[in-house]
């Protein structure tokens, strides 16, 4: 048996000289290994370029004088006029601000009503409680705006069950539906509705990978319900609320078109006018719409870009992962 | 038109603005030192000519049996009152085919099921052709039909009402760049392999012609279209509930003042009663507004009726119908029905197309539901003693247009169809087509006229499929007998208050600008009815219509209409 010394221990002690880099495989030979993971990724890959990539290379048609009638390369280039059109015009900036109070409004009350619903959801020990309250609140995100709206105008409505139930005890006709001053509101019930469920899902997911013997830790060191929850349940599904915080932020500008749409008559287009729906109105609808649809959407697209940037690398800063490991 | 030239393609500036475009400039940096002008948007005139030469030759096509009650077509149909025994064969020779064919139809009822004998019935009836009808909700597709044209996605062929071709900026560009000409096709004499389609007459032939240079429309003037029905007459109609007016011991109001006050009497907002649906289009003309484009000319120039007096008191009496609660609240909100709300007896009032008449009432006396039902039509209203005024409608009520890339012969096939579809009341074709098969989706009632089952109240009767096809060479009063009578008698009445088109003979698409502005205006005027907005705000409203597009388009129409009357 051998037996190694002090001295010969030390000598073999690493020195303090900078490890040498990892020889890196010729591509060849990597693709030779890895063959199956790469066809893996085959499907995902051509959906990316024939309905993201190749999509994305007609933003071309937002600089040009563009008509669906002549082939392409035959469309004048003529530079930044449609997006000047766009900054110019009074109904756009309408949109964004509506836009942006849309997205914000979303942020903070649907976003962290989703983690609420997923800790409430957590707690609950009963398995068959569980499964069907998260069947209920998961239901809706199912359901197209279409029905969500004729569902909200037959209760909440000036001649909804509300209503009648309201007139029936005397009082007054329920005007939400119809008030522009209100629309906001009437919005955020129709996404928590909508959509809350869905966000639950994927922070109950996240839920589920955290290590139950650190509750069990915690417990035994007397720690309560809260400091369970403030200590090991939001720091351990942090990343989660990061990643899709930031990938919110990338979509901002899109919070949707049938909602506002569809509502457009009942309240206005000044409380219901967002990017896309104005996107449809004065672009879709009119001549050389094309164009200017394309500079709005290509607008929408680089805000978004700059924003998961910045947050990315605002998480980044925070020592959060973000949506990919900085190398 | 066709294929607007390019002005210059990429060139090597070009190249170089391209290459500079991206991130900067799309976050907003104005660079306006690198912008060209926008082409288009100008707006666009065609003339409607009878006298051009590729219109098939008129061959008129005799009727098996005459009408009971002669009019005076268009704006006076005849009527029948007897439905004639034995029905006459219109086609006694269908041709032999076996193409397949996609067709884009607008529908608003429900339809049959793709299984449905009838399809397999008509496809024998016509001839063998096998016709797959895309049907989707007309409001839906007028405006997706934007898009499925321009990407030419819309199977071998599509219907389009004349007013759903206002959501395309400029349907006339449109039309001779994305539908065939099938000019070589229908010129000439074509009564023997289309008798019916040779009877449609130059009228409904001129209004499916457009040329793809407005500048030489003569010579490059093309028919592109089956025209559909030739309209005329009292266009829409403005129903009320009869029977329950006399039961509220109400009388039938004529003035716009006695409206308001049956209104007032008949709704109980608290009882969930409102007189009101829909009026909006309908009520224009009780304040003598302009129909179509809106223009009108005071003798020196056009006005239009944004700027009006009479278009204010328009706007006061609809917020009128909102602040008196005299309107269902739940109009303009998705979901509500209003033709089932005049039905259940919700509204007493409602404006709808001509179409109502017959099919709700015959759907009631299916169902046995409620047998004192009854409608009525309000003739034309006048308010302060004004002039009465009818809106009426004017030219072809749509087309049927085909892919540009689809050949001759399938062409020939689909007007073999169409030919067959023109057949006029009265005819085997006519029954079948409108009310499909005898015990499956009509019967013929006490009078001897096919009326709808409820099956085929459910299936058959708001669907619009071979219907679509074309026209007839002529349109009558059908339906039960107290209908046609009653709608003969009012069509002969309105017939002094019709208006006339101050552009007839002229198919127009405004300026974009003027749209745009019309458009913007339009939702400020919404805000003001449904009581967002205050009436004080409507002057300001009209000036920017006027700065933003409202005088372009004055400056478009004015010359158009100066040039027709030689102004």
């Amino acid at each position: 048996m051998a037996v190694t010394t002090p001295a010969a221990r030390t000598a073999a002690a690493p020195t303090k000289t900078k490890a040498p880099k990892a020889r890196r495989r010729p591509l060849r030979h990597r693709l030779r290994l890895d063959w199956p993971l790469v066809v893996l990724t085959l499907p995902a890959m051509v959906q990316l370029a024939v309905f993201f990539y190749t999509p994305s290379a007609y933003s071309i048609i937002a600089f040009m004088d563009y008509s669906p009638y002549r082939p392409l390369w035959e469309n004048p280039i003529i530079g930044f006029t449609h997006f000047q059109i766009l900054f110019e015009d009074p109904y756009f900036v309408d949109a964004l601000l509506n836009t942006l109070q849309f997205a914000f409004a979303q942020l903070l009350f649907v976003f962290p009503f989703s983690i609420v619903l997923a800790l409430i959801m957590h707690s609950v020990v009963s398995t068959k409680i569980r499964s069907t309250f998260q069947s209920i609140v998961y239901l809706p995100y199912f359901f197209s705006w279409v029905l969500v709206v004729s569902v909200f105008a037959q209760v909440l409505g000036q001649d909804g069950l509300l209503s009648r139930w309201l007139v029936g005890m005397g009082g007054e006709r329920l005007d939400i539906m119809r008030d522009p001053d209100s629309f906001m509101f009437l919005a955020w019930m129709q996404w928590t509705w909508k959509d809350a469920g869905w966000g639950m899902i994927i922070f109950l997911a996240a839920l589920a990978a955290i290590n139950p013997a650190l509750y069990e830790a915690a417990a035994v060191d007397g720690a309560n319900r809260w400091r369970r929850l403030w200590h090991i349940t939001l720091p351990s599904i942090r990343p989660v609320i990061v990643l899709l915080l930031i990938l919110q932020l990338g979509s901002i500008l899109s919070v949707g078109f049938e909602q506002y749409q569809l509502q457009r008559a009942a309240v206005g287009w000044g409380a219901s006018e967002v990017l896309d729906t104005f996107v449809y109105y004065r672009t879709i609808l009119a001549s050389n719409g094309e164009s200017l649809g394309t500079a709005a959407g290509l607008f929408k697209g680089v805000i978004g870009l700059l924003l998961i940037l910045a947050a990315n690398n605002i998480a980044h800063r925070l020592g959060e992962q973000g949506i990919y490991q900085k190398s | 038109m066709a294929n607007p030239s390019s002005k210059a393609p990429l060139g090597r500036r070009s190249l170089f603005k391209a290459a500079g475009l991206g991130a900067v400039g799309a976050a907003g940096v104005p660079l306006v030192s690198a912008c060209g002008e926008v082409s288009g948007g100008e707006g666009s005139v065609q003339e409607l000519d009878q006298t051009l030469d590729i219109l098939p030759e008129y061959k008129e096509w005799p009727l098996p049996v005459q009408p009971d009650l002669i009019g005076d077509p268009p704006n006076h149909p005849s009527a029948y009152l007897t439905y004639p025994n034995p029905v006459a064969q219109a086609i006694p020779n269908p041709p032999s085919n076996s193409g397949s064919y996609q067709v884009y139809v607008p529908n608003w009822g429900p339809s049959p099921a793709k299984d449905d004998p009838y399809y397999l019935a008509m496809q024998e009836a016509t001839g063998g052709t096998k016709i797959e009808f895309v049907q989707s909700d007309g409001e839906a597709f007028a405006e997706a039909s934007v898009q499925w044209i321009q990407a030419e996605e819309f199977g071998d062929a599509i219907f389009m009402f004349g007013w759903m071709t206002n959501a395309h900026a400029d349907f006339n560009e449109t039309v001779v760049n994305r539908f065939a000409d099938i000019s070589g096709i229908v010129s000439g004499d074509i009564s023997e392999r289309w008798p019916l389609l040779a009877g449609r007459g130059d009228a409904a032939w001129a209004d499916s012609v457009w040329s793809t240079d407005p500048e030489n429309p003569k010579d490059t003037a093309g028919i592109y279209g089956v025209p559909w029905a030739l309209n005329g007459g009292p266009g829409n109609a403005f129903y009320y509930r009869a029977d329950l007016l006399a039961q509220a011991g109400l009388d039938v109001p004529t003035t716009v003042e006695e409206l308001l006050e049956v209104g007032r009497a008949w709704s109980d907002d608290k009882a969930g009663k409102w007189a009101f649906a829909g009026t909006d289009y309908m009520s224009k003309a009780w304040f003598r507004l302009a129909a179509g484009h809106g223009w009108y000319w005071d003798g020196s120039g056009l006005v239009h009726n944004n700027e009006r007096s009479e278009f204010k008191e328009w706007v006061e009496f609809q917020r009128t119908l909102t602040d008196e609660k005299l309107r269902h609240p739940s109009v303009g909100t998705p979901g509500f029905e209003p033709k089932q709300a005049q039905k259940s007896g919700e509204v007493l009032f409602d404006q709808d197309g001509w179409n109502r008449w017959n099919d709700l009432t015959l759907e009631m006396n299916a169902s046995g539901e409620n047998p004192d039902f009854e409608l009525g039509v309000l003739g034309a209203l006048t308010f302060k003693d004004r002039e009465p005024m009818y809106h009426a409608a004017w030219g072809v009520g749509g087309w049927l247009f085909f892919r540009k890339d689809l050949g001759e012969d399938a062409i020939a096939e689909l007007l073999d169809v169409s030919n067959f579809c023109a057949s006029p009341y009265g005819t085997k074709e006519y029954e079948m087509i409108h009310f499909g098969l005898q015990g499956v989706h009509f019967e013929y009632d006490a009078e001897g006229k096919p009326a709808f089952t409820e099956a085929g109240i459910k299936s058959k009767q708001d669907s619009l499929a071979y219907t679509a096809m074309s026209g007839s060479p002529q349109y009558f009063l059908d339906g039960p007998t107290k209908i046609v009578e009653a709608r003969f008698a009012f069509n002969e009445a309105v017939q002094p208050y019709l208006d006339e088109n101050p552009f007839e003979g002229l198919r127009l698409n405004g300026p974009e600008s003027g749209v745009n502005a019309g458009t913007v205006f339009d939702e400020k005027v919404n805000d003001i009815i449904y009581g967002r907005a205050e009436l004080s705000e409507l002057d300001a409203a009209i000036e920017t219509w006027k700065a933003d597009g409202g005088d372009e388009a004055r400056e478009f129409f004015e010359k158009a209409y100066k040039q027709l009357h030689g102004e």
